[in-house]
């Protein structure tokens, strides 16, 4: 069958067909879009924290919309190329198209995944501290877990002695890692005592799993099993029970309501006691020799000595200091504090000087007045260039609370160098842009190592939609987008490559095709030209 | 619409202007947005630097509607469907102006009148 319309314009519209089907798809995508960027506004304007504006690195966005802008153009003229029947011309400039793509999403990738090994601490006090989160090196080597592999997050440390599981709502993925982190440190998780039950009506007590049994996802079904059969049996055991008397109390009470009998209306529980199977309900192993395990914050409501997973899994055993441990702290940020200070009418320069980790370490202290001595440069310059209003008598430009109050890891790396450090080369300093602060050249003087007691960690995340709302429309926006680009190039790539054949019988449908294809990568381009000022310059 | 190889041939010039321009723009937006002395407004980013900033990238974006997309000689159809797109888009930016007016930062929101209200938080500190 011939589709119609798909060369020749359609009299009514005047349009080819999938032209009219493109322009339906691009106005619901610049709705589906606009939402979105809505959605920063209402964000933006609604946040009850400063806004980490112009935080990201701008020279990798720049190159991304450089790609991207080349590429419409190089789409346009495989378009042309087309149009004008010359094949080589359109394999080129389609092959540079799908190159453009391919580069901006590894630009991505690397941006993302800087993101995704970058971690911040939010203090009870509302320092912000930002920097590469691992342990203590114990003998001079970094602390694997129990997969072998750096710690790079927060972790919750309990010396556990024992465990008790919830037969009905163990995790089965939950009760593996605790036999790996158990068998790294060479402990065994037995079952504490006997587990025995009646498990057939008017049947005697039978173990059903003796002592000293290791522990496996195998015997925790193989219990639970038993527990949810003698739950139900004996739910049944009981309804019916219950049924027989509320028969016989309404026959001896005609007329009267249910809830006037109610009272009366009673099982009697030693009689149904023999016909009963044994619930557990819970099992308790113990961990012997005592092992000490990691847990995600998430996943536990720690306590001093005894400990509850999400699934409800109690852990007994003593909680060990976990403090969380910068080997590089990158970034230190009072803004908020001093957001808090401000809305609470205090001066927030006091209470940064009063901020427990100005108080606690002494290279907080120093890069705080370091750069204190910064911003009152700048000040002086700015009054300088932009003089002093003669009405109010306050500058006509002041720095701005980033400045103020952000010692972020480029102020880290100028107070080094001001102080002798070697600096980085220029190709040095460009992959910085990409990659972020590159600690092994600029060491330990530049990004100093922290330990923060467990007290002093108010919410910990990495640089992930959950840390702020700002991420989590950052990656809303441009993951979306990078989706978008990895199928426009899709489409464009099939033209290229399976477009030979029709190129040959109908050259003009393939161009009509090409067109479309073009159109979206536009519109994916057109996206991108608001998406870069709005995320990488405000 | 540039049909013929020829028109097409002619347009080439225009499509290269085009790009030349966007990545023209490109720079001034960076530019603006990190030289200091072509910093508009207050010192730092503001209002004024939002305004300059999207100002460019409509400029941008309606180039690459106009030539990239055709949309400077297209059909009525497509006017009237992507048209409609951004009336949707305008009302719903509209929208987000609503929370400017919540009720929750009003305390006689709460019934109690005496409450002096929360400060809508500013979202830059100065």
């Amino acid at each position: 069958m011939e589709i119609p319309y798909i060369v020749t314009p359609r009299k009514d519209t005047g349009l080819f067909n999938s032209k009219i089907a493109i322009w339906l798809f691009l106005a619901s995508e610049v709705m589906l879009f606009g939402g979105f960027f809505s959605a920063y506004v209402f964000l933006r304007i609604g946040a009850d924290y400063p806004w980490p504006e112009r935080t990201l690195p701008v020279l990798p966005g720049l190159i991304n919309t450089f790609i991207l802008i080349g590429s419409s153009v190089t789409v346009v003229f495989a378009w042309a190329s087309l149009k004008m029947r010359q094949w080589r011309r359109f394999q080129f400039f389609m092959t540079v198209t799908i190159a453009c793509a391919a580069i901006f999403m590894v630009l991505k990738g690397l941006e993302y995944n800087v993101k995704f090994h970058h971690q911040a601490v939010r203090l009870p006090d509302y320092t912000v501290i930002e920097g590469h989160l691992g342990y203590e090196k114990e003998k001079g080597k970094e602390v694997l877990d129990h997969h072998g592999r750096k710690i790079e997050e927060n972790r919750i440390l309990i010396e556990a002695s024992g465990l008790t599981f919830s037969t009905v709502r163990f995790h089965t993925p939950w009760v593996e890692e605790l036999l790996s982190q158990a068998a790294h440190r060479n402990a065994k998780i037995t079952l504490a005592e006997d587990v025995s039950a009646i498990t057939r009506e008017g049947q005697a007590v039978g173990i059903l799993a003796k002592a000293g049994e290791p522990l496996s996802p195998a015997l925790l079904e193989r219990l639970q099993e038993a527990h949810l059969e003698a739950r139900s049996h004996n739910g049944a055991l009981r309804t019916a029970a219950l049924r027989e008397k509320w028969t016989a109390a309404k026959a001896e009470n005609p007329g009267k309501r249910g809830w006037q009998i109610a009272s009366g209306v009673n099982i009697d529980a030693t009689a149904l006691e023999p016909k009963l199977l044994t619930e557990i309900g819970t099992v308790a192993f113990k961990v012997d020799p005592p092992a000490r395990m990691n847990f995600k914050p998430r996943d536990v409501r720690e306590g001093d000595t005894q400990s509850r997973l999400r699934d409800d899994t109690v852990i007994d055993g003593k909680l060990l200091a976990s403090p969380m441990v910068f080997h590089n702290v990158d970034a230190i940020d009072f803004r908020h504090l001093a957001m808090k200070a401000v809305e609470k009418g205090q001066d927030p320069m006091a209470a940064i000087e009063n901020s427990w980790l100005i108080n606690n370490h002494a290279f907080a202290r120093e890069a705080w007045e370091w750069n204190k001595a910064e911003v009152a440069k700048l000040e002086k310059t700015l009054i300088a260039t932009y003089k002093v209003d003669p009405k109010t008598g306050k500058p006509n430009r002041e720095p701005t609370a980033k400045e103020r109050y952000r010692i972020g890891w480029k102020e880290f790396a100028k107070k080094a160098e001001d102080a002798g450090r070697p600096k980085l080369g220029f190709w040095g300093r460009i992959s910085e842009e990409f990659k972020g602060p590159n600690y092994a050249a600029r060491g330990e003087e530049t990004f100093p190592h922290l330990s923060l007691p467990r007290e002093q960690i108010g919410f910990s995340s990495k640089f992930t939609p959950a840390w702020n709302t700002y991420y989590a429309i950052y990656f809303t926006i441009t993951g979306l987008h990078g989706l978008h680009v990895i199928g426009g190039a899709l489409v464009l790539a099939y033209y290229l490559f399976f477009g030979r054949k029709m190129y040959e019988s109908n050259p003009e449908w393939l161009a009509n095709r090409v067109e479309i294809g073009g159109l979206f990568w536009h519109f994916v381009d057109l996206v991108w030209i608001f998406a870069f000022p709005i995320f990488y310059l405000m | 619409m540039a049909e013929t190889p020829d028109a097409i041939r002619k347009s080439i010039r225009t499509y290269l202007f085009v790009g030349a321009v966007l990545f023209i723009g490109t720079v001034v937006t960076v530019m603006v947005a990190t030289v200091p002395w072509l910093d508009v407004g207050n010192h730092g980013f503001d209002a004024w630097d939002a305004v300059l900033g999207l100002a460019i990238a409509t400029t941008k974006a309606s180039l690459v509607a106009a030539v990239f997309m055709h949309l400077n000689h297209e059909k009525k159809a497509v006017y009237w469907l992507f048209g409609s797109g951004i009336v949707f888009v305008t009302a719903l930016f509209g929208l987000t102006a609503l929370a400017k007016s919540d009720p929750i930062h009003d305390s006689r929101f709460y019934g109690k009148e005496s409450v002096t209200p929360a400060p809508l938080a500013s979202p830059t500190l100065r």
